[in-house]
């Protein structure tokens, strides 16, 4: 299922996220089921089966590794859990080190020193989606390190916020 | 999907969490990551003189199964040798755990650890075992030295390998 043919999106990473949910609710608008009342039922499944589509669409494309994924998808490339692709060992130990700083802020409860981390990821959030946009533009296969990247990253601001929630 | 019993179990009391000196010579250390989730897991293993694996310890930041996979896998590792510990096989923690075939990949990722702590700690070995030929005035021993390596699966290697962590 391509997300960005049922969106009718041009299919690259740096999309317009305010247009493609435009697009999304429109689409939704137009299959909700109070449209098919007294419809035949075939129609009214069909319409369902494509709400769904376009909810699953949606929920895909605003996700930037999801999107990624999809993009590498379309280019026939795994970037899934059954894929290969080794971690790069510089990565991870920064991503050991950066976890274990999280740890110790738990276990410290030091809220600044949490928000301090969280910035400073964020910062390399933004940068790791340029340099993923970049890669798609230039050459998909490429782009597989830094979905690894962000992946890293998004992990960690997960941990970070559950924590952030915790600690407040 | 449900956790087994085992893994539920070793994810609340996991077995051996913490750290080892990386950097003596004594302790082997692997650093493996799965790219596609995100998670990062370091196994270190302490080998004495004897040849046995004297301590095992973890500390993985992923799912329930990558964390119980690493935690069996130091338990597994206490006491044997270096050829024993490479017997440890993925399958033999899956089935221990009970993992369903969604979470295989994680212990896949826990013999990966295994491998890449046993070909660490082997790595510094032939090192310290390189420089002390070096540094010997006595020709003799050295020769013998490196006529005989302790490690015959490693003789491709002529030069010792400096580590590939790269230091902080």
């Amino acid at each position: 299922m391509n997300p960005f043919k049922i969106l009718e999106l041009e299919p690259r990473f740096d999309l317009d996220l305010d247009a493609a949910e435009h697009r999304h609710r429109e689409l939704s608008r137009a299959l909700h089921p109070d449209r098919f009342v007294g419809r035949p039922a075939s129609e009214r499944r069909l319409a369902l089966s494509r709400a769904i589509e376009v909810n699953e669409a949606w929920r895909t494309l605003r996700d930037p590794v999801r999107r990624a994924e999809a993009l590498l998808n379309l280019h026939g490339i795994d970037s899934g859990e059954t894929s290969s692709a080794k971690a790069d060992p510089e990565l991870l130990m920064e991503m050991m080190e950066q976890r274990e700083a999280l740890a110790e802020t738990r276990a410290s409860k030091d809220l600044p020193r949490l928000r301090d981390l969280s910035a400073t990821m964020r910062d390399r959030q933004a940068r790791v989606l340029d340099a993923l946009t970049k890669a798609f533009s230039h050459d998909p296969q490429t782009a597989l390190p830094v979905l690894a990247e962000l992946r890293y990253v998004r992990r960690f601001l997960e941990e970070a916020s559950a924590l952030e929630d915790e600690l407040l | 999907m449900a956790y087994s019993n085992k893994v539920i179990d070793h994810y609340e009391n996991p077995r051996n969490v913490g750290s080892m000196d990386k950097n003596d010579d004594n302790v082997g250390t692997g650093l493996v990551g799965a790219p596609a989730c995100g998670d990062v897991m370091r196994l270190q293993i302490r080998v004495d003189d004897d040849g046995k694996i004297s301590d095992a310890k973890f500390k993985t930041f992923g799912c329930g199964s990558a964390i119980a996979s690493s935690s069996l896998a130091t338990e597994w590792l206490k006491g044997r040798t270096l050829e024993e510990a490479t017997k440890i096989k993925n399958r033999d923690i899956a089935e221990e755990l009970n993992l369903p075939p969604v979470k295989i990949h994680c212990s896949v990722l826990a013999e990966d650890a295994i491998k890449s702590a046993i070909e660490d700690f082997r790595r510094k070995q032939k090192a310290k075992r390189a420089l002390q030929t070096q540094t010997q005035d006595d020709p003799e021993p050295a020769q013998e030295a490196q006529e005989t390596p302790n490690a015959p699966s490693e003789g491709k290697r002529s030069l010792p390998i400096v580590s590939s962590q790269p230091e902080r």
